[in-house]
């Protein structure tokens, strides 16, 4: 068994896939989490949504909501959308793409919750559009100062050298930590007044698998 | 393979059973017989079983599919000394299953569920700490080189205490009755889990099954090493029955009291980690 970087942090090396000079990796870790990405972006492309169950006030009755396909055809897009970006970020092999598919993330999130017509959800969907326009600060400024210091953002290069200064690594986990807050926004909005299944779950796996690869990239670097 | 998950799911249930036994003696009650929860799955196996109509049908069965891959995976990780980033991945993708559970069924109860779940995420933070201190101590995060590392060096449980006590918080938030259960508390009927019914619920109840033995062989794997099976299940009962004293005496907690503790002890580790980094 081959570990990845020669560091016991995320198991065997699988395979490699090289464009250019940026080289994804599948390592038993990045591989389990491009798994679970695509699995639940493929639900998120088949699957139908479910109806919630609203009450009529004023009595005991209640009703199944009905949701016509054309108001979740923008959702679903933003979703798959979501989720593929969530594939690129899991198995990069570059700090810069990383930061790009952390920001596709964020923006793409903004865009699960936006596309409810209810104000209350629109309202939540705004407050993180403003933390997630904020994180993108710390994040590619963890970017710049990890290439300032070592002259690149190969995470084959910095592997293991301990190069990547501290601050820089801080900044990274903040950037990730302001994009992938979107769970705790929609959080609230999603309790009665959205449809949660199958699209608002992706926020959930994004930020989910966003976090735990910024953490095997701090390791790693 | 399938013996070993066959045996740890069956050991898991058992587990369940014993911790409702513990719990009801504590409290003066004969509670139910250990094997109690075996019962149920089986019966929830046998039981009726349709998908219901206001439900997310695939996301509604996928979860219950994807509750057993992820315990089934990580036993695997276990008993191959895998990686003990990816255990604390699978265990973050669990809060997931637990999030899709609620949503998928279009029930408020279990909704609100799964709403809980988002908040308590906080649960997952001890762990974390956990993990980078075992990985301060060891300088690696593989649980073979753990295990090696306590075969030379003895039992982290006592030089590494605070990711101990860090590691039983969390299996304290993921066992049933327990004072952080806010996700599955009676006043949402059965939480997240409410609409899962039939096979689905025998299903999720025999992974969860696996999740409470996968969680409590990892305590023991990390903490205090490699000390073959009959003291390694002998230590895991030990550890269940401490948690139920707990569950017995602890009422539930509300759900900001919950993510308060939880953030707390996740702080106080951080602090001690920093002062290892700094000055030790």
């Amino acid at each position: 068994m081959i570990r990845v970087f020669d560091q016991g942090i995320e198991g065997a090396g699988l395979f490699m896939i090289e464009f250019g000079d940026i080289v994804p990796y599948f390592s038993v870790y990045t591989a389990t989490l491009f798994t679970f990405a695509i699995i639940f972006t493929l639900l998120a492309t088949f699957s139908i949504p479910e109806k919630q169950m609203d009450i009529i006030f004023g009595g005991d009755a209640y009703y199944a909501k009905e949701i016509k396909p054309q108001d979740l055809r923008f959702q679903r897009f933003v979703a798959i959308a979501c989720g593929t970006a969530t594939l690129g970020a899991v198995v990069t092999g570059d700090i810069f793409n990383f930061t790009l598919f952390a920001a596709m993330i964020g923006i793409t999130n903004i865009g699960i919750v936006a596309s409810s017509r209810s104000h209350h959800v629109l309202n939540a969907a705004y407050q993180y559009g403003i933390v997630a326009m904020i994180a993108c600060v710390p994040l590619f400024g963890g970017a710049a100062m990890i290439l300032a210091t070592t002259g690149t953002l190969s995470i084959w290069s910095l592997a293991g050298i301990g190069a990547a200064p501290i601050l820089a690594k801080i900044l990274l986990l903040l950037g990730v930590m302001g994009e992938g807050m979107a769970p705790f926004y929609i959080g609230k909005a999603e309790i009665t007044r959205a449809q949660g299944a199958p699209f608002i779950l992706m926020v959930h796996v994004s930020s989910l698998l966003l976090f735990l690869r910024v953490v095997e990239i701090i390791l790693v670097i | 393979m399938i013996e070993y998950l066959l045996s740890a799911m069956i050991l898991g249930l058992l587990l369940h059973g014993i911790h409702r036994k513990v719990i009801a003696r504590v409290q003066g009650r004969p509670g139910p017989p250990i094997w109690q929860e075996l019962l149920h799955t089986l019966k929830f196996l046998f039981k009726e079983t349709w998908i219901p109509k206001t439900a997310s049908q695939g996301l509604y069965v996928g979860v219950v599919a994807l509750a057993l891959a992820i315990w089934s995976a990580a036993l695997i990780l276990l008993l191959t000394g895998g990686s003990l980033l990816l255990l604390f991945a699978l265990y973050l993708i669990h809060k997931i299953i637990e999030h899709g559970t609620g949503l998928s069924s279009g029930s408020q109860y279990s909704k609100f569920g799964a709403i809980r779940s988002v908040i308590s995420a906080a649960s997952e933070l001890p762990l974390l700490a956990s993990v980078a201190l075992l990985y301060l101590f060891t300088g690696s995060l593989m649980i073979s080189d753990i295990e090696a590392y306590q075969v030379i060096n003895g039992p982290l449980l006592i030089p590494a205490f605070p990711a101990a006590i860090a590691l039983y918080m969390v299996i304290l938030s993921k066992i049933h009755y327990g004072p952080f259960s806010i996700i599955e508390a009676k006043e949402l009927v059965s939480g997240y889990w409410t609409e899962h019914f039939g096979v689905w619920r025998g299903l999720l109840n025999a992974a969860f099954g696996l999740k409470t033995f996968v969680l409590l062989y990892t305590f023991v794997m990390v903490f205090i090493g490699p000390i073959g099976l009959p003291l390694t299940l002998l230590a895991i009962l030990i550890l269940m029955i401490t948690l139920s004293f707990v569950c017995a005496v602890t009422p539930m907690l509300s759900p900001y009291d919950s993510v308060s503790i939880q953030t707390v002890t996740t702080g106080l580790i951080a602090i001690y980690i920093i002062y290892l980094g700094v000055f030790a």
